[in-house]
């Protein structure tokens, strides 16, 4: 077990379900979910898809609410804040990656990945051009910095959105399918520039994946059925039931 | 902020087409607004000097003369002491005049016609030498007593020259006529409506024709250095004169020779004095500017109406294509006001541009048809008392228009901005299209 785990979690879910109600079906995405995230854990969420990786991912990212449960980020019960906390709470405490970058395309590298500063209000010019510069020199992009993303690599491009989503030094980072979109090569670049934000900054990543090689960075492997956890595995242990899986199939 | 503005000036950008054709409608609009705007000033400014200066002060003291309750005659008796307080309690006054006046028929060997007669001193009238061209004659011919200017078209006419001699006749309120002999001393160019009934003698001409004393006369105009002054100085008259013992006529926003009818129903005799204003004495033909007002007014609501749905379909589709843009922002932390402004700033943006160019646009056709001389139509040139049209850009107007114009598109787009902050982040994030 991390030394991390032995603090208070960062994210802790509490039974908690979600339905998406399509037409007059009601369809269950999360059945009765329980999960603890504790501060500098790298956790991966991994399942076919929907399996409920993403409506997980949403639920502990404020940006959408749950049917019922209780859903905890950084000690705060989501379910009492009003739209304008969880904004202020997303801001200031969570960070997202995206599986399609989400960048803002009219904005250069640099300008993308000072947004958050800007809307944070905290620190002035010099001091967000100092952070910013030194995130795209970690990311490798500081000669990128001008550019637009559309005149960037798919890797390139999630690199701008790691930094983006560091930025503001949240606790918790979520990477929705960070490397789904990307050759192997890079997504493997990726999963090591996040590793070592982690190790380095101690910062928090819950990532979703169905990628048995992006899993073997995790420290911990949540695996989701059905919207069901099914359990929590070490890489290894991920690794062989994954491997029993497939030759099952 | 600056980051939103950024944001909306390169989304502009990025839908070139979008922006120009929208833009191009914004400023067509403006554009058509400061021409509007300019022609309405240029007719305004053109009445204000032919007609202030012809037929009204910019505000004057006039009033009837009543007999008998059934008699009435357009006349102020013992004008200098009025004239006398008007000096000492206007000081925003830039010189003042008296006009006789007058309603005669002007016979020639060959033809009449009836006509309003100003009686004036023409060396104590600096204006008239400015808003008058002479065609033929001498300005100066009317120190001369039993002398007339006549217009152009009059002069055509009545074919008379100058030297030719005609007769003015008025009616009397006893029911018979007086006549004078007057000398064509001057036949100036004419200047729209004001020459069609208009001529003018010297003062005691009209004097004699009317069997008027020395201190009685028509009106005194009163010409301001700010024409703005026109209300101020128009209410302290009436206070100050009614203080000083003269009895005034309710405030009646018409031409004197209008009011005759119902003058002479009022039982009051002895003098009323009728303080108007420029307007007042030009309300039958200004009413032309009221029209062109009116007017530029519908074209452009109707015209802003048909941009307001242009903006509101545009923000539609902005919104619909960057709905995962939204989500996204939102995801990372934009409160939903910072949404709303984004897309306000994109409407402003488009707006501000559209409507300077459009202001532009505006300026150069109005520089241009002023400078072009263009000339116009003669039943126009009778309302705008000139032969061509005459432009006036005025810069606090096509930056009122501007800002109006701009306005009312970030008003407009209010609604889809809304919208687009009220979109949750998941849906936003999670949209394909």
């Amino acid at each position: 077990m991390n030394a991390a785990v032995a603090q208070s979690p960062i994210v802790s879910i509490t039974n908690v379900t979600k339905d998406y109600t399509l037409g007059k079906v009601v369809v269950p995405a999360l059945r009765g979910v329980d999960l603890q995230v504790h501060p500098g854990e790298f956790i991966s969420i991994a399942g076919p898809s929907g399996s409920g990786k993403t409506t997980l991912l949403n639920l502990i990212g404020c940006v959408d609410t749950a049917t019922s449960g209780v859903v905890s980020v950084a000690g705060q019960d989501t379910k009492q804040l009003t739209e304008r906390q969880l904004t202020h709470l997303r801001l200031h405490t969570i960070g997202f990656i995206f599986q399609s970058f989400n960048l803002v395309s009219v904005l250069s590298v640099f300008q993308n990945v000072e947004f958050p500063l800007l809307l944070q209000r905290k620190l002035d010019k010099n001091q967000r051009k100092e952070r910013v510069n030194q995130l795209l020199e970690q990311v490798g992009l500081a000669h990128h910095a001008k550019h637009r993303p559309n005149e960037l690599s798919g890797g390139q491009r999630q690199r701008v959105a790691v930094a983006r989503a560091l930025v503001t030094r949240p606790q918790l980072v979520l990477a929705d399918e960070p490397t789904a979109n990307l050759d192997s090569v890079t997504g493997q670049h990726i999963i090591d520039l996040m590793k070592e934000l982690n190790q380095k900054e101690g910062t928090t990543f819950i990532f979703s994946t169905h990628d048995a090689k992006v899993m073997n960075h995790a420290n911990a492997v949540v695996r989701l059925a059905d919207g069901k956890i099914l359990d929590r595995l070490t890489p290894s242990e991920a690794k062989r039931a994954l491997a029993v899986g497939a030759e099952g199939h | 902020m600056f980051q939103l503005f950024l944001i909306a000036f390169r989304n502009l950008g990025t839908h070139r087409r979008r922006t120009l054709l929208l833009g191009g409608a914004i400023a067509g609009v403006t554009a058509l607004l400061v021409i509007l705007m300019g022609l309405s000033t240029g007719m305004k400014e053109t009445m204000l000097r032919s007609a202030t200066t012809l037929a009204t002060g910019h505000v004057n003291v006039g009033g009837f003369f009543k007999v008998t309750a059934g008699q009435a005659a357009p006349v102020v008796t013992a004008y200098p002491k009025i004239l006398e307080l008007v000096r000492k309690e206007v000081p925003e006054l830039d010189y003042a005049v008296q006009r006789g006046r007058g309603w005669a028929k002007i016979v020639s060997e060959s033809a009449s016609m009836q006509v309003g007669v100003g009686g004036i001193d023409v060396k104590d009238e600096p204006g008239f030498r400015q808003v008058l061209q002479i065609h033929e004659g001498n300005l100066d011919g009317l120190n001369e007593q039993g002398t007339v200017l006549l217009f152009e078209k009059q002069a055509k006419r009545l074919q008379v020259k100058v030297g030719d001699t005609v007769t003015i006749s008025a009616p009397t309120m006893r029911g018979t006529n007086n006549t004078v002999d007057v000398r064509v001393a001057a036949i100036a160019t004419d200047v729209g409506m004001m020459s069609d009934f208009n001529v003018f003698v010297p003062s005691n001409t009209l004097r004699s024709l009317y069997q008027l004393r020395d201190d009685t006369t028509g009106a005194l105009y009163l010409y301001l250095k700010d024409v703005n002054q026109v209300p101020v100085v128009q209410a302290r008259l009436r206070t100050v004169l009614a203080d000083a013992g003269h009895q005034l006529m309710d405030n009646d926003p018409r031409a004197f020779w209008m009011k005759f009818e119902v003058v002479n129903r009022e039982a009051w005799t002895g003098q009323k004095l009728d303080i108007t204003n420029w307007e007042d004495e030009l309300s039958f033909i200004t009413w032309t500017l009221t029209a062109l007002n009116g007017l530029t007014g519908i074209l452009i609501f109707v015209l802003l109406v048909i941009i307001g749905v242009g903006i509101m379909n545009t923000l539609w589709i902005a919104i619909r294509e960057r709905t995962r843009e939204i989500g996204t922002l939102r995801a990372i932390g934009m409160q939903r006001t910072r949404v709303v402004a984004m897309f306000l700033f994109e409407a402003m943006t488009l707006g501000a541009l559209g409507t300077l160019a459009g202001a532009l646009i505006g300026l150069a056709v109005c520089l241009g048809v002023d400078a072009a001389h263009v000339g116009v139509p003669a039943a126009v040139a009778m309302f705008i008392m000139s032969d061509r049209l005459h432009l006036v850009v005025n810069a606090g107007s096509v930056v009122g228009a501007m800002v109006f114009i701009t306005t009312c598109t970030t008003l407009i787009s209010l609604i889809p901005s809304f919208l687009a902050a009220r979109l949750k982040p998941v849906t936003a994030m999670h949209h394909i299209g």
